[in-house]
């Protein structure tokens, strides 16, 4: 049975390949609560959202160079919500002057066997973490504010620990390719919640 | 003298029911566009309001304090009629709010003195500034007046200086810590510092040997039903396979090889990938192994490397499955 070859481009024509545009950036626990305050008065105004996640990162080994790697997300807070598939590809090398990271990005909604399913197709977890902050908006920009705690045992989510004594921030986009607009934006925006929090463009590279 | 006195007080009593009788009416307004402009109004318009009934209140003061204004407090009123029968001359002149010049109404319009408890409090207080001394109050009110002063300056003012003191300040307690940041984004980006899991068996490590997928299956319904028929047509390239492979995921999924109904559908339309493993049975072993889990993912947009990557996978596991039913 021969089948047409897959061919390399866009699946089907209307979908936008998304990027995430990103700036990150860290707050002390002491200081936490100035930025809350601080984002309360910048961003929309509505209840800030809280979420506890439990991040999984499972890893595709191919027989080429760079693993695949995909991110399963789920709510600890509402255990029946679907699951979160995330694919994050590479920064783009781009402009030197462009302010903010940009990536693509893929975001994809998965029921409860997602874990299962990975396994099956090959993949295998990496690590895992628990995630527990805030979340605000401000028009199309996101900012999160959230704890990483490392699991310690495997699959098991009570028995947490902080990774460090700062909280991270996260300020995002999510637009089709090329608009640099955006990263101005978040340029800005970032500017006003200084010196409370440097949000930069940081490179994942560099620090390995 | 008595008819000059008289005249001043006419005078003025006519220019303070004049000033007052603004002040009324810009009150009334005020309240009027409180209650049907409420959702509507701003604040600097609230503010306007207010600063003209100040301006009002001001100008009353300054006729009050004025010089030709005889002093109101040598001047008394007293009721030389009291009756309950509704008076309509009344009604008019009040505008409907007094019906009747009784011994009800008579203390509240015509008080001359506080309220008892005011009175009182007066009372404390200019005890308590007599007792003071006039050396003490005259240093209050000079510190208070400096404290003004310099606070109106400061406002008043914006220093360069003062930028920098703050900012110094600021310093002091940092509130983010650079290190701190690189090693959440490292935890976030790939695991730096979060213990990694290691699974029991090998990671699989790719199929050394087999061609690649150029003629998989895309955007269509692949059914790989489970006839011989179906498997010499894609069985072409079982040779190459290896069943001692190591690779958990082929380990566990070369076990699925089935009797009936295995069904792997990757149907795009929507871009909803469905992949069904359905129950499976040995047969060499004649045991029902479980199913491979069903997952369901939606998604808008799904690029090109991933979903050939996702397929290709399908279809390599597809492929062994059918390789080793056919060598069986």
């Amino acid at each position: 049975m021969e089948a047409p070859p897959v061919t390399v481009m866009p699946v089907t024509g209307g979908t936008i390949n998304m990027m995430e545009y990103l700036l990150q950036g860290s707050v002390l626990d002491q200081s936490m609560e100035s930025l809350l305050h601080r984002l309360r008065g910048l961003c929309d105004n509505m209840e800030p959202e809280s979420f506890a996640d439990h991040e999984l990162v499972y890893l595709l080994k191919g027989q080429q160079g760079n693993p695949f790697m995909l991110r399963a997300r789920r709510s600890l807070l509402h255990p029946t919500a679907p699951w979160h598939l995330r694919y994050l590809g590479q920064p783009e090398v781009g402009d030197k002057s462009r302010h903010a990271l940009v990536r693509n990005c893929v975001d994809v909604a998965a029921s409860h066997s997602l874990p299962e399913f990975l396994n099956e197709m090959g993949f295998r977890m990496d690590h895992e973490f628990v995630a527990k902050g805030q979340v605000f908006r401000k028009g199309a920009m996101k900012v999160v504010v959230s704890k990483l705690l490392r699991v310690l045992a495997t699959g098991n989510t009570e028995n947490t620990e902080p990774l460090s004594l700062s909280y991270l921030v996260e300020l995002s986009v999510l637009a089709p390719a090329g608009q640099d607009n955006v990263s101005e934006d978040m340029r800005s925006f970032a500017e006003q919640l200084k010196p409370l929090v440097h949000l930069e463009k940081i490179d994942p590279k560099r620090l390995m | 003298m008595q008819q000059r006195e008289e005249k001043q007080l006419e005078a003025s009593l006519e220019s303070l029911h004049a000033r007052v009788a603004h002040l009324k009416g810009s009150l009334q307004s005020f309240i009027v566009k409180l209650e049907t402009e409420h959702d509507r109004l701003t604040w600097p318009s609230v503010l306007d309001n207010f600063a003209l009934l100040s301006g009002q209140l001001n100008t009353i003061n300054k006729v009050l304090k004025n010089e030709k204004t005889p002093s109101y407090r040598s001047q008394v009123i007293i009721p030389l009629l009291l009756s309950p029968d509704r008076d309509e001359e009344l009604l008019k002149l009040t505008e409907q709010r007094v019906p009747v010049f009784s011994h009800e109404i008579v203390p509240d319009h015509l008080r001359t003195k506080p309220d008892p408890e005011v009175e009182e409090q007066e009372k404390h207080l200019s005890a308590e500034a007599a007792r003071i001394g006039p050396e003490v109050a005259q240093k209050q009110i000079q510190t208070l007046n400096k404290l003004c002063s310099s606070l109106l300056e400061k406002l008043n003012n914006p220093r360069d200086d003062r930028d920098s003191e703050t900012s110094a300040l600021r310093q002091n307690k940092p509130s983010f810590n650079p290190a701190d940041t690189n090693a959440l984004v490292a935890a976030v980006g790939f695991g730096k510092g979060l213990s990694k899991c290691r699974p029991p068996g090998s990671v699989p490590s790719g199929h050394p040997g087999q061609p690649m997928m150029s003629t998989g299956p895309t955007l269509q319904q692949v059914t790989i039903a489970g006839t011989t028929g179906h498997q010499a047509g894609m069985g072409g390239q079982g040779t190459q396979q290896q069943p001692g492979q190591p690779g958990t995921t082929f380990n566990d999924v070369h076990q699925h090889f089935y009797t009936q109904n295995h069904h792997v559908s990757c149907s795009c339309n929507d871009l909803i990938l469905h992949v069904l493993f359905e129950q499976v049975k040995c047969p060499a072993t004649s045991r029902l192994t479980s199913s491979l889990h069903p997952c369901i993912l939606t998604t808008d947009e799904l690029p090109a490397e991933m979903l050939h990557f996702v397929i290709q996978r399908l279809v390599y596991e597809a492929k062994m499955l059918i390789c080793f039913v056919h060598f069986q």
